[in-house]
Parts: structure tokens; sequence; C-alpha cells
């Protein structure tokens, strides 16, 4: 009996142990393995939307068939956390080839000395092609580290029956888009028709970053900002000045005043309940199939230095890991010919990343419904969030404070507490210094 | 004679018991304790996760910082208050639940399973389902469960958002989540108390409740402060269910310890920062842990 | 008859989560929240399966599957050997150092993973071990809880048959594998699940030490369903039961050895 009883436990102990210690191990970082023949490459993407996950997919097969020489393998990360999941990836030396990350975090990868320069990688004519405000985003110094085959667009989607029932003037572009004032007394003529009083979508349903990409362009609206862009030293001043607090206070009593649908659901516009929705392009094809005939874009409300908005996407990069940057840079030109562009804008409704696909575009051609979104990035309305390594503390705090000033907290002490909490960051990193290196 | 067996028997015993010990004791000691001493180490310096700046020391200024910061200071608030209410709630209901169970009727066994199953479900689960529970407006389940009994006069609040709203929320999943297994502890030592004991208490005509306090209750000190001790243990560590459903939110009114160490060290990128604040937790949880010991050996000298 | 009147009623009260996440599970999406506050909550007008067929469309679920029960195992069937050896040289072994080693185990219960995720991440790197199944294993076999657990069990057993073998002669590690292991099924079967419970939902840390499908566990499968909103609740829940199950299967299973185990560690309090 106990001789049983111990081999049966032995045999367990070594089926176990087997697997652990043979070679299986994760999809081992295949950079320099040459699989018949051609050169493997390692690329993570974020796991989007399906439409967009799916469209990727396609792409990077289509590229394993044309290549003789390359083959990609793709990896996708959870969105949530992804940052988070790249950082400990970098720690441990483990970054992809090829690598997916969200626009403002660029200043981070490229502090800690992880992405390579891709001027030299990429043609002229393509960098000259591509959107103003993609070259904004992914050069630090003298060099261009990313490229995105699509930027964001944020604006105001309105019902158009909606508004005539109160009868206002709708915004035709940028330069005659809504005064604060005039926004906050548009929303309360909706209130007022309004079973709920609910007239307004703020996307307060989503988490995180949405909060910084969409209400930051308000600080700007009013001459603030997040940080000062000289030197990106303090927040101290911009952050918490006087135009600020009113611009947010102002936020708040939208709040106050019940103008604001939670949208738990993330159905206050589609259902009609809400005649306004504040969020970016991805929302594009679903509003559409909600109200075909009666959506518009508008610009976001100009809070007294001029309408702002947001930009930044996904873009690409290349890792110092990578063996062979002119392999990888061929894939990321692959992505930005402009039928690759179309086909994941398509997919996800974004601003295509270049100036000949916005041409070709339907949606943001100069006739197409979108064109809002392609004027505001090719016109210097939309500004980038800012370039510095010490984003993620910039970001972690706006959002804080945001959250405090939805719950009725006291704008100027949540902008104060901000505003030092980010300069302290920046001292204890002795201001991020960059070492000069190629 | 028995004295030279014992001392050869407590050499060999010795080098036995070290044998014994060694797989549990290198693992504890690589991958918990020396990882906590690098969080003690740590939490002196200023590091921040991915830097390529080189270390520095900062003495005690991150424990500073994190005392003077509100956000941490409403974590320590919440996690006392947070365990100030969910130990004995949950602990009496438990005992509840464990009494009504403990009768010899059929089919016992089935309550038994059926209450332990939110204990199974994984938290980060459990915290999506709340979410849908609690949800604001007319159409989330408890607001409309509260508009059915009321009927009709209850304004849906949106639970989650609501500064006094929120932690009781988080406290009711904790407890929907935890109760089961206080109860299978509680309802086994129930079980196995000697029934001759209460058939003597019933000859001497003593009721229900006095059977209760005198006989059951004193029986059961032991399981009691077992649980007890370990409820208060994980309250303090009470994270999975905010990150998912309050984010620490709304103004700090759900914000805990762990939950401000893991934001401090992940969102903020400031590792160091973290690391002092569950040094902070570390030192709290073993003073109370410490202090319930010595609460309980006063007790059970003076009775 | 009013015991099972009271005790329905409360397990119905008790189990509307449950019951929403099995429902919702078998609903479309959008269904799902507009629908959380009516009693088709529960019994949905449409039971459509894509919710299931998604799961396994979008992600490799086997694969999965299979890395969470393979990790979880080799942990709980380690941990079942390294812990209940420590466990037992406290209790029943008189050596040098006893009273330390026993006050740090206790000690370090109070420390959970998130305090020292950090640190054990720079560690695990250092050791080369990203991505691997190793890292998710290794550093969670030994577990100071288990040794209490352990050790209060092993305290409660009667002396009489180990005293008898030492007497005849035995060496300790027989008497472990012969006479104690056999009598404590029931510390065994408790820590077992305990173990297995802990390890099946653990998020954190895979997400920070691995980054490949084949060898993340279940949690981070989920998470891919998490991107930007609108969520898909059905997808999420159908997810999520599918997780559940075996872990109901284990417990069902192992159930009254798991009540006795528990029960009597805890009563040595």
């Amino acid at each position: 009996m106990q001789k049983t009883l111990r081999t049966f436990i032995t045999i367990f102990f070594l089926f176990f142990l087997l697997p652990s210690f043979t070679g299986c191990k994760g999809q081992q970082d295949v950079k320099n393995d040459s699989l018949g023949g051609k050169i493997q490459l390692e690329v993570w993407a974020h796991a989007g939307q399906e439409k967009e996950r799916k469209v990727l997919e396609q792409q990077v097969a289509r590229y394993n068939q044309k290549s003789s020489t390359a083959e990609l393998h793709l990896t996708f990360i959870p969105e949530r956390n992804y940052n988070s999941q790249v950082q400990a990836a970098a720690i441990a030396g483990d970054l992809p080839d090829i690598l997916e990350f969200d626009g403002p975090y660029l200043y981070n990868y490229i502090w800690q000395n992880h992405l390579l320069p891709l001027e030299g990688l990429l043609s002229q004519s393509l960098i000259a092609d591509l959107l103003p405000s993609i070259i904004d985003q992914g050069t630090h110094g003298s060099h261009l580290y990313s490229v995105g085959s699509f930027d964001s667009g944020l604006g105001l989607y309105a019902r158009k029956d909606m508004l005539s029932a109160i009868n206002v003037r709708v915004p035709q572009s940028v330069s005659d888009a809504w005064s604060a004032d005039e926004f906050k007394d548009i929303l309360r003529k909706l209130a007022e028709e309004d079973e709920d009083g609910a007239v307004l979508d703020l996307k307060l349903n989503y988490g995180g970053e949405w909060f910084t990409y969409g209400f930051s362009p308000i600080l700007q609206s009013t001459g603030a900002d997040l940080i000062d862009r000289e030197d990106y030293q303090h927040s101290t001043g911009i952050l918490n000045s006087p135009e600020a607090v009113a611009a947010l206070q102002n936020l708040q009593s939208w709040f106050q005043a019940g103008f604001i649908d939670p949208n738990l659901d993330d159905a206050a516009f589609t259902t009609g309940r809400v005649a306004l929705s504040w969020v970016g392009h991805w929302e594009y094809s679903r509003y559409k199939k909600a109200c075909p005939d009666n959506l518009i874009l508008l610009p976001l409300p100009d809070f007294g230095e001029g309408s702002r908005t947001g930009q930044g996407s996904w873009n690409w990069g290349i890792t110092r890991n990578c063996k062979y940057p002119d392999k990888a840079s061929s894939f990321l030109t692959f992505l930005l010919s402009t039928p690759e562009v179309l086909a994941i804008c398509k997919a996800n409704s974004s601003v295509p990343g270049t100036k000949n696909a916005v041409a070709q575009s339907e949606l943001f051609n100069e006739n197409g419904p979108l064109r809002l979104f392609a004027a505001q990035l090719l016109g210097g309305v939309s500004i980038p969030r800012p370039k510095t390594p010490a984003y993620p503390v910039i970001t972690t705090e706006f959002q804080k404070a945001f959250q405090q000033i939805r719950n009725n907290g006291d704008v100027q002490e949540a902008l104060d507490k901000a505003a030092s909490n980010i300069d302290q960051d920046i001292r204890d990193n002795h201001g991020y210094p960059f070492r000069n290196f190629q | 004679m028995i004295s030279a067996s014992t001392d050869l028997r407590r050499r060999q015993d010795n080098k036995i018991a070290w044998f014994f010990c060694l797989p549990a004791l290198i693992g504890l000691t690589f991958f918990i304790f020396f990882p906590f001493i690098l969080a003690v180490f740590l939490s002196f310096t200023n590091l921040r996760l991915g830097s390529p700046l080189p270390l520095e020391f900062m003495g005690l200024s991150q424990y500073s910082r994190i005392f003077t910061d509100t956000a941490f200071l409403h974590a320590l608030k919440n996690n006392t208050v947070f365990a100030l209410i969910v130990v004995p709630l949950q602990t009496c209901l438990a005992l509840l639940l464990a009494l009504l169970i403990n009768q010899p009727l059929r089919g016992m066994f089935i309550f038994r399973t059926l209450f332990f199953m939110p204990v199974i479900f994984p938290l980060s689960l459990v915290a999506v389902v709340w979410i849908l529970i609690f949800a604001p407006g007319p159409q989330g389940t408890l607001n409309s469960l509260l508009e059915l009994i009321t009927l009709g006069s209850w304004e849906p609040r949106d639970f989650l958002h609501d500064p006094h709203l929120a932690l009781p929320a988080i406290t009711i999943t904790s407890i929907w989540q935890g109760v089961g297994f206080q109860m299978v502890i509680l309802l086994a030592a129930l079980q196995s108390l000697p029934t001759e004991l209460y058939e003597a208490a019933k000859v001497d005509g003593a009721c229900r409740s006095q059977q209760f306090f005198h006989i059951t209750l004193p029986l059961l000190k032991n399981p009691l402060i077992f649980v007890i001790l370990v409820t208060t243990i994980l309250a303090f560590r009470l994270f999975d269910q905010v990150q998912i459903m309050t984010r620490g939110g709304p103004n700090y009114a759900t914000t805990t310890v762990m939950y401000e160490a893991v934001s401090a060290a992940f969102g903020s990128q400031q590792v160091a920062r973290g690391a002092a604040m569950t040094v902070v937790f570390f030192i709290i949880v073993l003073a109370l842990t410490l202090l319930q010991r010595y609460i309980v050996r006063q007790e059970g000298a003076s009775s | 008859m009013s015991v099972y009147l009271a005790l329905g009623c409360l397990t119905l009260i008790f189990l509307v989560p449950v019951g929403m996440m099995i429902s919702g599970s078998f609903k479309p999406d959008s269904l799902v929240l507009q629908e959380a506050g009516q009693l088709t909550s529960f019994f949905p007008d449409e039971i459509v399966l894509t919710n299931y067929q998604d799961v396994f469309a979008r992600v490799d679920f086997a694969q999965y599957i299979f890395n969470s029960i393979y990790i979880t195992g080799t942990i709980v069937l380690f941990g079942l050997f390294a812990n209940s050896l420590a466990g037992y040289a406290l209790s029943r072994l008189h050596w040098h150092g006893r009273k330390l080693i026993l006050a740090g185990v206790i000690a370090l219960i109070i420390i959970p993973l998130e305090a020292i995720a950090v640190p054990l991440f720079y560690e695990v790197t250092l050791f080369g071990w990203r991505n691997t199944y190793l890292v998710q294993i290794v550093p969670f076999i030994a577990n100071a809880f288990s040794i209490y657990l352990f050790y209060t069990f092993f305290l409660g057993l009667p002396r009489e048959l180990e005293e008898a073998a030492r007497i005849d002669g035995a060496k300790p590690l027989r008497i472990f594998t012969c006479i104690v292991v056999p009598n404590a099924k029931p510390v065994f079967a408790a820590v077992a699940i305990l173990t297995f419970l802990t390890q099946w939902g653990s998020f954190l840390w895979p997400l920070m030490v691995t980054h490949s499908e084949n060898v993340r566990p279940l949690p981070l499968g989920i998470a891919l369903f998490y991107t930007l909103p609108p969520l898909q609740w059905g997808d999420i829940f159908a997810f999520g039961v599918m997780m559940v199950l075996p872990v109901l299967v284990v417990f069902l299973v192992f159930q009254r050895w798991f009540v006795q185990g528990v029960a009597s560690t805890g009563m040595k309090g």
C-alpha cells in the first residue's frame, strides 16, 4: 500500500515537474531565430475592439505573405494596464521588435532608451505625408521615434433635431465654436425639454486615460494647461491657474445642475436620452447606426482662447532589442501605405495618419461627415498631451483631480494638490534629464 | 537513562527538523522575506519604475510624505472603519447562518454548499457583477428592488459614486463574498459540540437563549477568535473591489492602503512610495494581530 | 419547517448575483445592462449561445484553462508537500530555533502579495524567469498560512501512535508518511482547496511577469475582454462562468474533507 502510494506520488511529481523545466517557456522572444530562412520579428499590439483587432491580424498575415525575408509574430496584450505590462517587460529586457503604445507614453520609453530613431529607416516622402499631429507627437529633439497609421479625433456629437427644437445656431467649423457661456445656456435649454434633465454625455463610464484625453483640452482652451510646455519642469501656476480653476468650476456646474448623464449602459446618446455626446472618433459607427440622418459633429466649446481638442492614439515604434530594424521599418512602411491605412481606419473610424489617405477617405475628405476631425489635426487646433516622461504622473494626478471635481469637491484644492504632486515627482527625478544618445 | 535518549533524540530532531523545513523555508525566505526586506530598503529611496537615473537615498522622506498625504490618511481611516464594520457584521451573520444550518434536518449540506459558493468566485468577477447590482438609475438591480419595496418612494442613487454610499456598497460586496467561509468554520465547530451539555441544560430548565450564551458561545471561543483574526487581516488587505468598482473614489471615500500602494507603484510608477506604504501596512497589521492575541490571553488568564 | 423557509429565502437573496451572472452569459450584450433591474434579469427571454461562442473564437480558451490548471495544480501539489513537512517539524519535533521560526512564519502570514510584488518582480527578473511557468509557480509553493494550518492541526493529533513508533525506532520521516499523513486527510484537503482558490484567480502577478498567451492563466484571458467601452458584458460573464466551473467541481468533490479540515484547524485557534 505504501509502495504504490509512493510510486503514484513520484509519477505525479515527475508529470508536473517536467513541463516546468523542459522548455515550456512562453513564446521565447524569437528575435534572432530563423525559421525556414525567414527572420522572425515579434510585434506587440493592444487588444482593442474586435474589428480593429481583426484588421491588424489580417495586415500582419498579408505582410507575411508578401515578404520573403521576414515573418512577423503578433501578440495581443490586454488594453487595460497596457503600459504597466510594457514597463514590466522593458525592465526585464523583454520588449518585442515592434511595439505599439499609446502616444503620450512615448517620452517615457525614449527617456528609458528603449526606442530607435526612425528618420533614417523611413522614406522622406512617407514622413512628409504624415499628419503634422503625428509628427508632433512622435518627435523628440531632432529625432522621430514613432509613427501612427491613424490619429484620434475628439469632438461633440449632436442630434440635430434636438438642437433645432431649441433653436440654436450650429457651428460650422472650429472658428465659430460655441463659447463656454453659450454652451451652458444650450445645456439649460435642452434640459428644460428633457425628461430627466440630463442632456450631455461625458462618457463617465470610461476609465483612466479618457479623462485626461477628453478634458485637458478645456484647460488649453482657456489659456491654461497641464504643465509648463517651455521646459516641462513645473505645473504649479499653470494647472492651478485662475483660468484653469474657473474653467473647471464651470464644468463642475454642469454636474451640479444635473446636466450630465452617468451613462453606465453606454447608451445615453444612442438611445436618445441625451442630445450631446463629448467623445472621440471611435463612437462614430455606433452613433451613425443609431441616428443615421440626424448625426452632426461639432467642435468642443471655446473657453476663451479658442476651441481646442485632443490628439494622439496608438503609435508604432521599433525597440532597441530589434536586430533587424530595416525589416521592422518595412512593416511600418507597409502599415502606412494608403490602402492599409484606409483599412484600419474603416475598422475604428479613426482619422487616417497620412494626408494621402485623408484625401481618399470617404469620412474624412473635405466633404466627409468627419472632416472636422481631420481639419483639427491638420490645422494645429489639436494639442498633444504633454511630451514628457512625467506623463504617467501627470495623467494620474489629473484623473484624481477630475474625479474630485465631478464629485463636487473643491476645484482649487484639487488642482493645487495635483500640481504640487506633479512638481514633486519632477523634482524627485531631477527634471527627467535626457541623456544624449543616438 | 531517559535523559540520555531524549538528548540523542534532541540532536537527531535538530537535523531532521531543519531537513523537513528546508523546502518551505527556502521558499519563504527567497520569495517573501527577501522581497519584503528589499521593499523596506526601497522605501528609503526614490526608486521610480524603469528609471535610468541612479538610485538615491531619501531617508524618511517617503514616510513623511505619505503621512501628510490626504489620500493616504483617508485610506488609513477607510481601512479602519471597514474593518470595524465588516468583522463584527460578517462574523455575526456567519454565526447566524451556521446556527440555522446546524439542524438535524435533511439536505442541510446543500445550503452549506450554496452559501459557500460566493467564496469560490474570484474577487474580480464578484466585483463586476456587483457593479451591475449597484448600477445607478432605475435600471440598477438594487435601485429597482428598493423602489419595489418602498412602493416607489425610493430615489435611484448612484451607489458607487456617492461619497456616503460607496464604502457601504463595497462592504456589502465583501461580506457577501466572505461570509460563507466563516460560516463553514463555525458550522463545523458547532457540529462537534457535545450534545450532552445541551441535554443537561434542558433538564435544568434552561431556555434556548440561555443555552446559547452560556454553552455555545464559550465553547466557540477558539474558532471565533480565529475567524475574527483572519477576517481582520483580510479586511486590511482590501484591494480588488476598490480597484474594479470605485477606483478609490469618490473623493477618497473608498481608497485603501493597498489601493494607494498599488496605484503609486504601478499607476504613477513611484515604486519607493508604494514600498513605504506597504511597510506601514505591515506594521499596522502586525500591531493589531499582536494586540488581539494579547487581549485574548488576558481574558483567558482571568476567566 | 420554518427553518427550511428561512434558509430558502436567504439563499435566494444570497444567490442573486450568481443568478445574474449565469443568465447574463446567455443574453445578448446590450440586454445585460438594460435588464439589470428587472426579473428578466434571471429568466432571459431568449437564450443565446453567442457569448460562449465568442469566448472560444476570440481567445484560445483551451490554452488558458490548461495553463491555469497546470500552474494551480503544481502549486497545490508541491505546496502540500513542503508546507506539511514544515508544519509537522514545527509542531512535533524539538529543535533549536523552533520558536523563532514559528514566530517568523506567523509574522509572514500578514504580508500580502501586492506588498512584495515589485521587489519580487525585480528578483525573478534577475533570475531570468520571466514569461515562464516557473515564475508563476515557484514563489507560491511555500505559504506561511498553509504552514500555520498544518501546524495547528498536527498539534491536535493524539501523540500515542507516533510515540509508539518512535520508541520502536522508526525515523521521523517514516512516521510522518506512514502514520501522520493518513490521519491528516482533512487538513490536506483544506489546505489544497484554500490554495487552489487563492491561486486560481491570481491576476496581478501573471500580468507583470508574462506576456505570451501560451503561459498566461485564465484571469488574464478575461482581461482581453476589457477593451474600450461598450464592454461586452455577456462575453465577460460567459468567460466567468467557465472559469468558475472547475473550481466548483473541485469543491463539490472534496467538500466533506474540506469542512472537516478547516474546522479542526480553526478550533485550535
